[in-house]
C-alpha cells in the first residue's frame, strides 16, 4: 500500500476516528444499533407511500422506487444538515481546549451519515435490478460515486455556514428546522419534475437540490447520467463550498468569544 | 538558541456580553433603537511582548483575571489574537483541562486512541504506546469500560497519561502538575518534571509560587493584561510578593 506522509496520515486518522465515533455513538445504547439507519428511511418512505400511492393515487409508474431514489439521498442531506448545525455548539470543550481543524467535526458528521446512506443502497440496487433498465456500470460505477461526491461538497458547504452561524445566533437551528421542511416540498422528491408548471421550472432549478435529486433519479431510474443537471449541481456545490469556507474561516477566529 | 514562542504586541479583546437582547426586548425598545454597534470591549491582554527559547520553562503568575489563561489558550491556538503577532513553532500539548477530548461513552482504550491523535500522533503511533499509557495510568482493569463509569481521579489519571506519552514538544500547563491520589501525584510529578527539565519547552501558569520557583527558569508577572515584570523566577516572584503584601 502507498504510504502517506505523516501529517497527512494523522489528518486521515483523526477524520476516521471522529467519523467512527459519530457512527458508533449514535446508537450506542440501543438494541437495534446501526439497523436504525436502515429502519429510519424505510419508515419515512412507508409514510409517503401510504399518503401518495394509496391515498392520493399518483399515476407514476413504479412509485415506490421513484420515491426512494430521491428520498434516500435526501435523508443523507437532511440528517447531515440537522446534526452538523449543532456539531460546533455541542463540542464546546473540544473546541476550547484542543487544537484540530474544526471543520473536521462537520466532515465527520456528513461522512457518518453517508455510511447510513450506504446501508440503504442495497435496497435501491435491488429495485434497479428488477426495473426495466437493469443495472449499468455507467450509472453505478461512475454516476453514483460522482453524484455522491457532488452532494458531499454541497452539503459540506451548507453545513459550514449553518454550523458556524449557529454558534453566534442559536436561532439558526430553529430556522433551519423550518426551512428544511420547505426545501423538501420545493424539491422534486415526492413528485416528478414534470408535474411542475412549465413557467416555474427554471425557478426550481435555482434550488440546487433539484438538480442533485434529478441526477440521482436519472441514474437509478433510467440508468442515464443527466450531465446538464450534474454540471449545474457541481457548479453550485463548488460555489457554496468556497463561500462556506470563507465564512467559516472568518468567523472561526471569534469562536472562543461566543462559545 | 532558537525561539520557540514569539509574541509581539499581542492584544486580546473580548466583546462585553451583557445579556444578549432577545427579540421581545428589541421590539419593546424599538423607540430608542440606535444603529450604534456594541463597541464595549474587555481588554484581556494589552499589547504584550515576550518570547520563549527552546528548552526554557516560563512561569506565568498573577492574580485571578490577570489574563493568564487567555494567554495560554492563545498559545495553544484555540483562540486568536485581536491584534499583534503570535508565533509558536512546534507541537503543542495542553495540560489545561484534562480529558477535554474524552467522550464519556467511549471506552478508556478508544479514548486513548482518539486523544492521542488529537494530541498530534498518528493512530499507529498511539497503538504502539497504548500499553505504556495503560500501564502508567494504573487502570488496566477498567480500560475497556466507558469512561463515564470512571471516578474523577481515574479519568484524570488516564488523560494525564495520554498527554505525557505523546512526545510533547511544547507543554502548556495550567496548574496541573500532578493528579490523582498521593501516590499517583508523586508518580505524575515524577514523570512530568524530568520531562520539563530535559528540555521540553514549557509555559506554566500557576498560583503556586513555590512550584514556579522550583521548575521554571524564567517568570512573567501579568496584571490586568499587562506585563508587570519579567526575569528570573525568584526575582519576579519576590517583586510580586512585595506588591501583594504592600
Amino acid at each position: 500500500m502507498f504510504k502517506l506522509n505523516r501529517s497527512l496520515q494523522r489528518k486521515f486518522d483523526l477524520l476516521y476516528l471522529l467519523t467512527y465515533k459519530e457512527i458508533t455513538l449514535k446508537y450506542k445504547r440501543t438494541v437495534l444499533g446501526i439497523f436504525w439507519s436502515l429502519l429510519n428511511p424505510i419508515f419515512s418512505a412507508l409514510v409517503f407511500m401510504v399518503a401518495f400511492k394509496i391515498f392520493m393515487r399518483f399515476k407514476i409508474e413504479n412509485y415506490t422506487f421513484f420515491l426512494l431514489s430521491a428520498l434516500f439521498p435526501w435523508n443523507w442531506f437532511l440528517s447531515s444538515i440537522t446534526i452538523s448545525a449543532r456539531s460546533l455548539v455541542d463540542n464546546v470543550t473540544l473546541i476550547k481546549k484542543v487544537i484540530f481543524p474544526r471543520q473536521y467535526l462537520i466532515i465527520s458528521v456528513i461522512l457518518a451519515q453517508l455510511v447510513h446512506l450506504f446501508f440503504s443502497m442495497p435496497i435501491l440496487f435491488v429495485f434497479s435490478l428488477y426495473s426495466n433498465h437493469g443495472i449499468s456500470f455507467l450509472a453505478w460505477g461512475i454516476g453514483i460515486p460522482l453524484i455522491i461526491l457532488i452532494q458531499f461538497v454541497f452539503t459540506f458547504g451548507v453545513s459550514l455556514i449553518i454550523s458556524i452561524s449557529n454558534t453566534f445566533y442559536r436561532d439558526i437551528e430553529y430556522l433551519i428546522a423550518v426551512l428544511i421542511n420547505l426545501a423538501f416540498w420545493m424539491t422534486p422528491i415526492t413528485y416528478p419534475m414534470s408535474s411542475i408548471p412549465e413557467k416555474f421550472r427554471s425557478l426550481f432549478l435555482l434550488n440546487p437540490l433539484t438538480s442533485i435529486m434529478s441526477v440521482w433519479r436519472g441514474l437509478l431510474f433510467e440508468n442515464k447520467i443527466l450531465w446538464d443537471y450534474l454540471f449545474i449541481a457541481l457548479g453550485i456545490a463548488i460555489a457554496l463550498l468556497t463561500l462556506g469556507t470563507m465564512i467559516f474561516k472568518k468567523m472561526e477566529k471569534r469562536l472562543d468569544e461566543v462559545l | 538558541m532558537s525561539k520557540i514562542i514569539e509574541v509581539k504586541h499581542l492584544i486580546k479583546k473580548f466583546p462585553m456580553i451583557k445579556n444578549q437582547r432577545a427579540f421581545k426586548e428589541m421590539v419593546v425598545n424599538l423607540h430608542r433603537f440606535s444603529p450604534k454597534k456594541n463597541n464595549e470591549h474587555f481588554i484581556a491582554l494589552n499589547s504584550i511582548n515576550f518570547s520563549v527559547e527552546k528548552g526554557e520553562c516560563l512561569g506565568i503568575i498573577g492574580k485571578n483575571g490577570a489574563g493568564k489563561s487567555t494567554l495560554l489558550s492563545l498559545l495553544l491556538g484555540t483562540s486568536y489574537p485581536t491584534e499583534g503577532e503570535l508565533k509558536v513553532y512546534g507541537k503543542r500539548t495542553p495540560l489545561l483541562e484534562l480529558g477535554a477530548g474524552f467522550h464519556p461513552d467511549l471506552t478508556g482504550r478508544e479514548n486513548i486512541v482518539l486523544n492521542g491523535v488529537l494530541l498530534g500522533l498518528t493512530k499507529k503511533e498511539v497503538l504502539a504506546r497504548q500499553e505504556e499509557i495503560i500501564q502508567f495510568s494504573e487502570i488496566s482493569e477498567f480500560i475497556d469500560m466507558p469512561v463515564r463509569t470512571y471516578s474523577a481521579g481515574m479519568y484524570m489519571r488516564l488523560a494525564f497519561s495520554v498527554a505525557i506519552c505523546t512526545d510533547p514538544e511544547i507543554l502548556l500547563i495550567d496548574e496541573i502538575l500532578a493528579v490523582g491520589d498521593e501516590s499517583f501525584q508523586k508518580k505524575s510529578q515524577g514523570a512530568l518534571i524530568p520531562l520539563i527539565k530535559s528540555g521540553v519547552t514549557t509555559v506554566f501558569v500557576s498560583h503556586n509560587l513555590e512550584e514556579v520557583k522550583k521548575i521554571c527558569n524564567r517568570a512573567l508577572w501579568l496584571d490586568h493584561g499587562n506585563i508587570m515584570a519579567e526575569g528570573s523566577a525568584p526575582e519576579v516572584i519576590s517583586q510580586y510578593l512585595h506588591k501583594i503584601n504592600q
